[in-house]
C-alpha cells in the first residue's frame, strides 16, 4: 500500500494557501514549476552547471492581466519545463501584474516581473530560486533542523546535503541535523525509498521536514519487456504490483499475489500444500486452448511460483499490445517478475517470521447422524421406485444401528467424518535477507524457509527451501557484468491412493464417505462398516487412505542467470544474457495393503490388496539465451530509443518411470524391493524457439510519445513453412498536461492519453499437433494366448496446417494523476480479437474414435475496459489510502465454422462466451400426475416432485434441442479495493476482491443426494419436495444415481460463482525507532493478519473460488488463514 | 578486447541462425508416412486392432456381463455403464452418457466400435504400403482386419439399426458429416468382408498366435449376422430363406473339418483360465495378466461388485433334472428350492444356502442386493479363495465372443424356424443339454413347442454371458420380459421395468455424435 503523507514540497494549489499563513520561519515553502531554460541565466549560476546551456535561448509569449507572480510562474512552467523555487508569501508580497509579451526572453520576462524586489539564480538546469533581495549573497548562516517519518517519527540517517557542494549531515538518532550554509543554498534531504525533497534556506534557520515514502510518482521506473521505462511515459496498458503491498500476507507462491490487479482475474482453487498455484487469466479467456499468460523472471522464461514471493521486487504486467515484444506467447498476456537486488550501501539484512493457523472456509454440510442418515436413503430410494422391501437398509437394521450406538459405538459409529480428519493448519516462514554495495558490486542474498502442514490429518506437508543470490560488478567503466541464482527446493506429501492426483482423488472419496462408516476395530485395525450399502463395495476408510502409504514429491528448481553490459561507441548498449532453467521433479508413490475390516465380524474389505510402487522423474532444461542493442538519444526536443534483439530459446524435457508390484508387505517401499510386474518407460521431447525483434521509441518535448514494436518468431511447434510468424504493435501517448494550448487546472501533474495496436501470437498446442503418428506401446498391445503382441494404433487426427492464432489487440487509456499523485485514476478499454484461435476440436466418433485435431478454428473478442482509482491522504496523525479497481471483460465467440462444440454440460459456439454452459431450463417442479400426462419428459418415471422442464422446440419430447446457453464459468466482472488506515506506529490494511457474473455447476458426490452410493447434504432434509411440502426448493428427495431425469444438465444446478471476499486484513505496529534501537534493530514490525476470514457468497456449499473447470466438489478446499509474525531490519 | 567482443556477438547471432534448429521430431511414436516398413510394425498395428476389442464399450472391462442386466436375468442396483436405465426404459439419448464406467454404454459402444473400425480401415489402408512381406501372412493379415471390421459393425448394426458405413481410413472431411447408412447395406458389407475373409484364414492356430481369427470364427459371426437377420425384429414378413441362410451358416461352422469344434466337458471349467481355447471356443477376447493393462475386470464385478446380480426370474428358469420346469416338476421343492435343479444354476449362479468362498450363503450375504452373485467367468467359487481381487485388480479369463454351443443353438433356433423341428434340431439341441447333464427334450415337440425349449436353452446355457439381450430384442420378446417387477431371491419386488415397444429395441444415437454430425438422424420415438 503506497503511503503517502502530506507532502513539504508541494505543488502549488489551494489546499497549500490554507496552510501558509502563521507557520515557523522553519515552514518555507517552495513551489516548483517547470520552465523552459534561459541564457540568461546560466551565465549566472556557477559553471557546475554548465550543462544547462544546452538548451539556451528560449523564448517566450505570455498574456496575463492582473495575476499574481506565482500563478505567471505556473504558466511560465507550462511552457517551457523550468520549476520555480520560492517563498510563497515573499512572492504574493509582490502582488499582482499584467504580462503581455511576444517571443521574449524569459529573463527579461523575469527582470520585468521581479522588478528588482527580488532576485533569481539558476540552481540546476531546469530550476530556478527567486529569492528575497535582502537575503541573497554569499554570506553563511549556521541551519538545524529536524527531519521526521511520514507518521511523523524523528528520522535519524537521512543525509541533509547542500546541493552543488560537498557540506551535508545526516541526521541523528532523534532525526536532528545542524549545517553552516550559504544563505541562498539549496538543500536537498534524501533516504533510499523516500522521495527527496529540495528546500531553499533563503536565510531561514530553523526547518522542520517530513519524507514520504516513494509513491508511484512520474518518475516511477517499471520493467517492461526487455528494458525499463518511465511510468509517465509509457504508452501501453501496464500494471504494476509493487511487492511491498503484499507484504506479511499469509501467500506461498507468487500467483496468490496478483489478486486484485486491474484486468487479472486470479482464481486460486484449494489449498493444497504445494499445489496452491492460482490460475491467472489476464482480460478474459482469448482462446479455447492454453490460457495461462507468459511468465518471466528477470528477463528468462520460468515459473513465478518457483521463486519465493519473499524474493520479488515487483511484478508487471503487460494486458495489451505492449506485450508484442514477446510475440509468439503473448496473447495471453505477459507477467515480468523482477526480483530484489543489491543497493548501494552497507549491508542491510531484513529478516521476517510469519506463523498461520488455517481452517476451511466451506465445507458441503452433511448429514453426519447415522439414524437419519439410513433413513433419508431409505425414503429416496422408495420415492423413486424402488420397493419398499428392496430399500437399502431394513428397519431391523436401523433398530440394530440404534442399539449399536448405545453398546458399541466403535463399530455403530455416529461422528462427523470432516472433523475426524480435517485439523487446523499451520503455516510458517522464515526468510532473510543480506544486501548492500559499494560503488563497484552490488550483492543480494535471499534465504526463505517454508513449513507448511494442510488441514488434513496427514499426507499434506509442505516445505520449500529457498535461496537467491545475485549479485553485479562494474567491472569497468564500459562493462557491467552479473550473475543471479534462483534455488528452490521443495517437497509435499499427498495421500498414497489415486495417481496421478491423489489428492483430488482423495477427495473423490472423502466426499462419498458414509456416516456409518467406522474409524477402527476394537483392536486397532482400519474398520469398514458393519453393513454393506449397495454401491459401496470396496471401503474406503479416509483414515486409512490418509496415513497409510506414501506418495512424496519433490522438487528441486533452479535459474541460473548470467549477463553482460557493454557500452559500445555512440553510447550503444549491448546486453547479453543466459539462463539456464533446470527442474528436477522426483516422485515416489508407494500404494500399500489397504484393506478393512468390519467391525464386528472382522471379515476383510480389500481396498487394494497389489502393493505397488511407482516412481516418476520428470528432468527438464530450458535454455535461454538473448542479447540486445540498446541506443538512446536526447536530440533537441526529440528523444529516440532503439533497441533490436535476438533470442534463442530450447525446452528440453526427459520423463522417467518405473514400477514394481509384489511386495510382501508395507514395510519395504523401494522400487527394488518389488518382485512383479516390474516396468519402465520413458519420453523426452525437444521444443526450440528463434525469434528477432526491435523497438522503437520516440517523444517530443515528452510530450507526444510514440512506441513501435516488431517480433519475428520462429517456432518448431508448427510444419516447416509455417513456422514463422511477425507480431507488430504501434502504440502513442499524448501528455495533455504539458500541452501549452490546453489550460489544464494546476492540480493536473499528469493526463495522458494512450492508444496501441498490435498482434500477438500464441503457439501453446501440444508438441506435434501438426503431425499424424502412429503411436506404440503398452497401451495397444495385446496378447495371445498369454503373450504379449506390441501393439501399434492411431489415436489422434492432426492438422498439417495448424499455425499461430493470432491477437488483434486495441487498448486506448487514459491516466490521470492530481495533486502530485493523491489521487490517480487510470482508465483502458479494450478488445481483443483473436483469429485462427487454436482449438483441439471434437470430431465425430465414426472417424476412427480419435481425438479431434488441434486447428486454428475460430474468432472470439474479448472487450472490456478497467478502472483504476487510489486515493491517499492525511487527516492530522491519522493517514488512509483508499483504493480501487474494478474489471469487465465480455467474451464473445464470433465465429467458429459454423459449428458448436459441446460436451457434456457446456457448448462453445458463435454468439456466447467461451464454454458456456448448455442446459435443460428447469421451469419447476411438478405438483400433479396431470401436469406430467400432459408435458415433454425425460422417462416416464418421472413423478410429482421431479424437475419439470421447457420443451423449447414444442417437439413433445425432451432431447437435445431443448438445451439453451446460459451463463459461463468465467466472470463478467472482477474487482478488488483496499482501505488502509494509520495511526502512528500503526498501520490497519485491508484488501477486498471479488468476482461477478460468473457461474458454477456443482454436481455429484454431496451437490446432489446418494449420488451413487454417496450420502446427503442436510438442506435435503427439510428443503426437499413432498406431497405437503410442495414450496420447497428441490425435488423430491431421491438418489442421484435412480432419478437421473432430476440430474440432467440443467438450469436448476446453475449457481452463481459471484463473490466478494475480505481477502486480507492486516493490523501493523511499527515499535518506535527508540526502542528498536534499543534492540540494536533498524526497524522492528509486528503484526497480525487473517486472510479470507469473510466472504460473502451466494453458493454456500463450496468456496465459490472453486476451480472453475471442474464440475464436482472434489477439490482441495480453501482455507482461511490467520497469521502473526515480525519484520526485523538491522 | 573489443574486436573479440564483436567477434564473440557476432559468433552468436550467427549460431542462432542456423537453418535447421527448428526441426524437432518426436522420440516415442511413428509419423503415418514412416510407420508402414516391416512385418513387424504391420502386425503391430493389426494387434492394435484386436485391443480394440478390449475397449469398455465392447467386451472390455465387465460390459459384456452388465449387459446380462438389461434382462430378466440380473440386475445393477447402480447404473454401471447405463444399462440400468436401458432396463427401466428410461434410456435416452442425453443420459445414457451418465454411466459409472467410462461414458455410458450408449455413448461407449458406438465410439468404442468406430474405433475398432477405424484401425482396421487404416490397416487395410496402408498395409499395401509396406514393401516386404510374405504374400501368405499378408492375405491372412488382411482377412484378420476383415473379420474384426465386420465384428466392430455387428456391434454396431445390432444395436442401432443404421450406422455411417465407413470403409477407408479416418478422414474428417470425407467422414465427418455423413448420415447413416441403411443397416441392410451394413450388412451387406460385413457378409462381404467375412465371405472374403474366410478362405484366406486358418483353421486353427498354434502357440503364440492362438486368439487371431479364425475361418470357423468369420463362418460363426456370419450365423450370428444372418440369424439376426432371420429374427422376428428384422424379418417381419418371416421370409423363410433368412432362416435357412442362417441355419446353412452355422452348419458350416459345424461341418468345419480341421477346426475340432466341440463341446468341452466340464460346464464349470469351460469358463477358467485353466481351460481357455480350448474345442469349444470359435472366437474369444484374449486377457491376460502377464503385463499390466491386459486384463478385464470380471472377477471384480461378480464377485466383489455384484453390479450384475441375478434375479429370482433366472433362478426360476432352471428346469428340474428331470427336464421340467420347477412348475411341474415333482422334484421341486419349495422349501429347498434350489436342489434338484439344472447343474448349470450351480455352475452359473451363486444362490442362497449355497457354498462360496468357504461360506454358506444368506439371502443377505454376501450378496445382498439380490441374495445372488455369478460365478460364471469368475474364478471364485464354494471354496475359499487367498487370491481375492482387488479394485485395480484384474482378471486373465478368456472371454468368449462365440462358442460351440451357440453355434449348435443358433442353427437348431434356424432350422426349426425354416424347416421344422427335425432330428438335426434335436441332436444340436441335446448336444447341448447332455453335456450340461440334463436329459434330452423329449420327441414330438411341436415346432412352438421346439422354439421355447430353443429360447429357454438359449436363457439357461448362456446364461449371464451378455447375449441374452439381443436375443429378446430379435425374437421381440422384450415388450413381455422387460415389462415387469423383479424380485430378489426372498421374492421381495426390487423395482418395475418399462419397455417400450416402439421405441426400446433400438438404441438412440447419442447425443454428443448427434452434436457432432448433425447429419445422423435419430432412432424412432428417441
Amino acid at each position: 500500500m503506497r503511503r503517502d503523507m502530506p507532502l513539504f514540497l508541494t505543488p502549488y494549489n489551494k489546499f497549500m494557501k490554507k496552510q501558509i499563513p502563521g507557520k515557523s520561519p522553519a515552514s518555507i515553502y517552495l513551489h516548483c514549476f517547470f520552465l523552459m531554460r534561459l541564457t540568461i541565466l546560466l551565465v549566472i549560476i556557477s559553471t557546475l552547471h554548465a550543462s544547462a546551456f544546452v538548451n539556451a535561448q528560449k523564448h517566450v509569449t505570455i498574456n496575463v492581466h492582473q495575476e499574481p507572480l506565482d500563478r505567471i510562474f505556473t504558466v511560465i512552467q507550462k511552457k517551457t519545463g523550468y520549476r520555480f523555487f520560492f517563498n510563497y508569501g515573499d512572492v504574493r508580497k509582490l502582488g499582482k501584474s499584467d504580462l503581455k509579451v511576444t517571443d521574449a526572453l524569459l529573463s527579461d520576462i523575469l527582470d520585468k516581473l521581479l522588478d528588482g524586489k527580488m532576485s533569481y539564480r539558476i540552481i540546476e538546469p531546469d530550476m530556478i530560486v527567486i529569492t528575497d533581495k535582502d537575503q541573497a549573497g554569499p554570506g553563511k548562516i549556521d541551519i538545524s533542523g529536524t527531519v521526521y517519518t511520514e507518521k511523523g517519527e524523528p528520522f535519524p540517517g537521512v543525509s541533509v546535503q547542500v546541493k552543488g557542494s560537498k557540506a551535508g549531515a545526516i541526521t541523528n538518532e532523534r532525526g536532528n541535523f545542524s549545517l553552516t550554509v550559504p544563505a541562498d543554498a539549496l538543500l536537498e534531504v534524501s533516504y533510499v525509498g523516500y522521495e527527496t525533497q529540495q528546500i531553499a534556506v533563503q536565510g531561514a534557520r530553523k526547518f522542520t521536514i517530513r519524507l514520504s515514502p516513494v509513491s508511484a510518482g512520474m518518475n516511477e521506473v517499471v520493467v517492461v519487456g526487455y528494458g525499463t521505462s518511465k511510468k509517465a511515459n509509457l504508452t501501453g496498458s501496464l500494471a504494476t504490483l509493487d511487492m511491498k503491498e503484499k507484504e506479511n500476507t499469509p501467500i506461498t507462491n507468487a500467483s496468490q499475489a496478483l489478486h486484485g490487479m486491474p484486468g487479472l482475474w486470479v482464481n486460486q482453487a484449494g489449498a493444497q500444500p504445494g499445489l496452491d498455484v492460482a490460475t491467472i487469466r489476464i482480460r478474459g479467456i482469448g482462446t479455447l486452448n492454453n490460457n495461462d499468460p507468459l511468465v518471466l523472471v528477470d528477463g528468462i522464461e520460468y515459473d513465478m511460483n518457483e521463486v519465493n514471493p519473499a524474493f520479488i521486487e515487483s511484478i508487471t504486467v503487460l494486458k495489451d499490445a505492449s506485450a508484442a515484444i514477446y510475440g509468439s506467447r503473448a496473447a495471453n498476456g505477459v507477467i515480468l517478475v523482477t526480483t530484489k537486488a543489491g543497493k548501494k550501501g552497507k549491508m542491510q539484512t531484513d529478516y521476517s517470521y510469519s506463523y498461520a493457523t488455517q481452517k476451511p472456509t466451506y465445507l458441503p454440510d452433511v448429514v453426519w447422524d447415522p439414524i437419519q442418515y439410513m433413513q433419508m436413503k431409505d425414503q429416496a430410494e422408495i420415492n423413486q421406485g424402488t420397493a419398499a422391501a428392496s430399500v437399502d437398509y431394513t428397519q431391523a437394521q436401523i433398530d440394530q444401528y440404534k442399539q449399536g450406538m448405545v453398546s458399541d459405538p466403535l463399530a455403530y459409529p455416529d461422528i462427523n467424518w470432516f472433523k475426524t480428519v480435517l485439523k487446523n493448519g499451520y503455516l510458517q516462514q522464515h526468510n532473510l535477507r543480506f544486501s548492500g554495495g559499494s560503488d563497484k558490486i552490488s550483492y543480494n542474498i535471499g534465504l526463505g524457509y517454508m513449513d507448511q502442514d494442510g488441514i488434513l490429518i496427514a499426507a499434506n506437508h509442505a516445505n520449500r527451501y529457498t535461496v537467491d543470490i545475485n549479485v553485479s560488478a562494474n567491472a569497468s567503466e564500459r562493462l557491467k557484468i552479473g550473475a543471479d541464482l534462483i534455488g528452490n527446493f521443495r517437497t509435499y506429501t499427498e495421500p498414497a491412493f489415486g495417481a496421478p492426483n491423489p489428492t483430488n482423488y482423495y477427495f473423490t472419496r472423502l466426499m462419498r464417505v458414509l456416516p456409518i462408516f467406522g474409524t477402527y476395530t476394537h483392536d486397532g485395525r482400519y474398520a469398514s462398516t458393519v453393513f454393506g450399502t449397495p454401491g459401496r463395495n470396496t471401503i474406503e476408510n479416509p483414515i486409512m487412505l490418509l496415513k497409510e502409504g506414501s506418495y512424496n514429491n519433490q522438487i528441486q528448481r533452479t535459474l541460473l542467470k548470467l549477463y553482460a553490459d557493454y557500452r559500445l561507441p555512440f553510447n550503444v548498449h549491448y546486453n547479453i544474457n543466459f539462463g539456464v532453467d533446470r527442474q528436477n521433479a522426483y516422485t515416489t508413490n508407494f500404494v500399500p495393503y489397504l484393506v478393512t475390516y468390519n467391525p464386528v465380524t472382522l471379515a476383510p474389505n480389500n481396498f487394494n490388496i497389489n502393493p505397488a510402487s511407482t516412481n516418476w522423474d520428470n528432468d527438464n532444461l530450458n535454455l535461454n539465451f538473448y542479447q540486445t542493442l540498446n541506443w538512446d538519444k536526447r536530440i533537441s526536443d526529440h528523444s529516440i530509443s532503439l533497441m533490436a534483439g535476438e533470442s534463442y530459446n530450447n525446452f528440453g524435457s526427459n520423463a522417467f518411470n518405473g514400477h514394481a508390484e509384489g511386495y510382501f508387505d508395507n514395510t519395504l517401499t523401494d522400487l527394488a524391493a518389488g518382485s512383479t510386474n516390474m516396468t519402465a518407460s520413458g519420453t523426452s521431447t525437444k521444443d526450440v524457439l528463434v525469434s528477432y525483434f526491435g523497438r522503437l521509441s520516440y517523444s517530443y518535448k515528452d510530450k507526444y510519445l510514440l512506441e513501435g514494436i516488431l517480433r519475428y518468431d520462429g517456432s518448431s511447434r508448427f510444419a516447416d513453412g509455417r513456422r514463422w510468424g511477425t507480431f507488430p504493435s504501434v502504440s502513442a501517448g499524448w501528455r495533455i498536461d504539458k500541452e501549452t494550448f490546453i489550460q489544464l487546472p494546476s492540480a493536473f501533474d499528469l493526463l495522458k492519453l494512450r492508444a496501441s495496436w498490435g498482434k500477438l501470437g500464441n503457439q501453446a498446442v501440444p508438441l506435434y499437433s501438426y503431425l499424424n503418428t502412429v503411436n506404440i506401446g503398452s497401451a495397444y498391445s495385446y496378447s495371445f494366448n498369454n503373450t504379449v503382441s506390441s501393439g501399434a494404433a492411431t489415436t489422434a487426427y492432426n492438422d498439417p496446417n495448424l499455425s499461430w492464432e493470432t491477437t488483434t489487440d486495441y487498448n486506448g487509456g487514459l491516466d490521470i494523476s492530481l495533486w502530485k499523485g493523491k489521487l490517480q485514476a487510470t482508465v483502458d478499454v479494450f478488445k481483443r480479437r483473436t483469429s485462427g484461435i487454436l482449438m483441439a476440436i471434437q470430431i465425430p466418433a465414426q472417424i476412427g474414435e480419435l481425438k479431434g485435431p488441434t486447428e486454428n478454428v475460430g474468432v472470439v473478442d474479448n472487450t472490456g475496459y478497467e478502472i483504476g482509482l487510489l486515493h491517499h491522504n492525511n487527516i492530522g496523525n491519522v493517514t488512509f489510502e483508499v483504493g480501487g479497481n474494478i474489471s469487465y471483460v465480455k467474451n464473445n465467440v464470433v465465429s467458429l465454422r459454423d459449428q458448436s462444440i459441446i460436451s457434456t454440460n457446456r457448448i462453445t459456439e458463435a454468439g456466447h462466451p467461451i464454454n458456456s454452459y448448455y442446459l435443460y431450463q428447469a421451469t419447476g417442479i411438478y405438483q400433479t400426475q396431470a401436469q406430467i400426462d400432459g408435458s415433454a419428459k425425460f422417462s416416464n418415471a418421472v413423478k410429482p416432485g421431479y424437475l419439470q422442464y421447457k420443451d423449447q422446440d414444442k417437439s413433445g419430447t425432451l432431447d437435445g434441442n431443448d438445451r439453451i446457453v446460459v451463463g459461463s464459468s468465467s466472470p463478467k466482472y472482477t474487482y478488488g479495493f483496499n482501505l488502509n488506515i494509520g495511526y502512528k506506529h500503526f498501520q490497519l490494511t485491508s484488501f477486498w476482491q471479488g468476482v461477478q457474473g460468473g457461474s458454477i455447476y456443482p454436481s455429484l458426490n454431496f451437490a446432489w443426494p446418494f449420488n451413487n452410493g454417496a450420502g446427503v447434504t442436510k438442506q435435503w432434509i427439510n428443503g426437499s419436495w413432498t406431497p405437503t411440502n410442495t414450496t420447497a426448493k428441490l425435488p423430491i428427495l431421491t438418489t442421484a444415481t435412480g432419478a437421473t431425469e432430476n440430474f440432467q444438465p440443467s438450469t436448476f444446478w446453475l449457481r452463481s460463482a459471484s463473490y466478494l471476499r475480505l481477502k486480507d486484513l492486516q493490523l501493523r505496529y511499527d515499535l518506535p525507532d527508540a526502542l528498536a534501537s534499543k534492540l540494536t534493530a533498524h526497524k522492528i514490525a509486528v503484526f497480525i493478519d487473517a486472510n479470507n476470514i469473510l466472504t460473502f457468497a451466494g453458493y454456500k456449499d463450496f468456496d465459490p473460488e472453486k476451480n472453475e473447470t471442474n464440475d464436482n466438489l472434489y477439490e482441495y478446499p480453501s482455507v482461511k488463514t490467520l497469521s502473526c509474525g515480525l519484520n526485523v531490519t538491522f | 578486447m573489443n574486436k573479440i567482443l564483436f567477434a564473440c556477438i557476432l559468433a552468436v547471432m550467427i549460431a542462432g541462425c542456423s537453418k535447421h534448429v527448428l526441426d524437432t521430431e518426436p522420440n516415442n511414436s511413428y509419423t503415418e508416412s514412416t510407420y508402414w516398413t516391416s512385418d513387424k510394425n504391420a502386425l503391430a498395428y493389426l494387434s492394435g486392432c484386436y485391443q480394440a476389442l478390449t475397449f469398455n464399450g465392447l467386451f472390455g472391462y465387465a460390459t459384456p456381463l452388465w449387459e446380462e442386466t438389461a434382462t430378466p436375468n440380473a440386475y445393477d442396483y447402480g447404473n454401471s455403464d447405463g444399462f440400468s436405465l436401458i432396463a427401466l426404459g428410461t434410456q435416452n439419448a442425453t443420459n445414457a452418457s451418465t454411466g459409472n464406467i467410462t461414458t455410458g454404454i450408449i455413448n461407449g459402444r458406438w465410439s468404442d466400435a468406430y474405433g475398432g473400425v477405424g484401425r482396421c480401415n487404416t490397416f487395410l489402408d496402408n498395409i499395401d504400403k509396406v514393401p516386404v512381406l510374405d504374400t501368405a501372412l499378408r492375405a491372412r493379415m488382411k482377412a484378420e482386419a476383415k473379420f474384426l471390421r465386420a465384428l466392430f459393425y455387428d456391434m454396431l448394426e445390432t444395436y442401432y439399426g443404421d450406422v455411417p458405413l465407413i470403409l477407408d481410413e479416418p478422414d474428417l472431411t470425407a467422414q465427418g458429416n455423413l448420415p447413416r447408412t441403411p443397416r441392410a447395406q451394413v450388412v451387406q458389407q460385413m457378409l462381404k468382408d467375412l465371405d472374403e475373409a474366410v478362405p484366406e484364414l486358418p483353421v486353427k492356430y498354434t502357440g503364440s498366435d492362438i486368439g487371431r481369427a479364425t475361418q470357423g470364427a468369420a463362418l460363426g459371426l456370419i450365423a450370428r449376422v444372418l440369424l439376426f437377420e432371420a429374427s422376428p425384429l428384422n424379418n417381419t414378413g418371416n421370409d423363410l430363406s433368412k432362416w435357412t441362410a442362417a441355419a446353412q451358416a452355422a452348419q458350416a461352422v459345424m461341418n468345419l473339418t480341421g477346426a475340432g469344434y466341440g463341446l468341452f466337458p466340464d460346464y464349470r471349467g469351460l469358463f477358467l483360465p485353466a481351460n481357455e481355447d480350448k474345442q469349444e471356443t470359435v472366437f474369444d477376447v484374449q486377457y491376460s495378466l502377464v503385463s499390466p493393462g491386459l486384463g478385464n475386470s470380471f472377477d471384480l464385478i461378480d464377485r466383489s461388485y455384484n453390479t450384475n446380480a441375478p434375479l429370482l426370474d433366472l433362478a426360476n428358469a432352471y428346469e428340474c433334472t428331470d427336464g421340467l420346469p420347477i412348475t411341474q416338476s415333482p422334484l421341486y421343492d419349495p422349501s429347498d428350492p434350489y436342489n434338484n435343479r439344472d447343474p448349470r444354476m450351480s455352475k452359473t449362479i451363486v444362490y442362497p444356502g449355497a457354498k462360496f468362498l468357504g461360506a454358506i450363503t444368506t439371502a443377505t450375504s454376501p450378496f445382498q442386493i439380490t441374495g445372488y452373485g455369478v460365478k460364471k467367468y469368475s474364478i471364485y467359487d464354494s471354496t475359499s479363495s487367498t487370491n481375492l481381487i482387488n479394485q485395480a485388480g484384474k482378471s486373465e479369463t478368456n472371454y468368449m465372443v462365440i462358442r460351440y454351443a451357440d453355434i449348435l443353438l443358433m442353427y437348431a433356433e434356424a432350422q426349426n424356424e425354416s424347416v421344422g423341428p427335425d432330428a438335426s434340431v434335436y441332436n444340436a439341441v441335446n448336444q447341448v443339454r447332455t453335456r450340461a447333464g440334463m436329459p434330452a427334450l423329449p420327441a414330438g415337440l411341436t415346432q412352438t413347442q421346439m422354439r421355447d425349449a430353443i429360447h429357454l436353452e438359449r436363457r439357461i446355457e448362456l446364461a449371464c454371458e451378455g447375449f441374452y439381450y439381443t436375443d429378446i430384442r430379435r425374437w421381440k420378446t422384450a415388450e413381455q420380459v422387460m415389462n415387469a417387477t423383479i424380485y430378489n431371491s426372498r421374492d421381495q419386488p426390487i423395482v418395475t421395468r418399462t419397455f417400450n415397444a416402439a421405441r426400446d429395441y433400438w438404441w438412440p444415437i447419442p447425443q454428443t455424435q448427434r452434436d457432432l454430425d448433425a447429419n445422423l438422424s435419430q432412432n424412432p420415438n428417441y
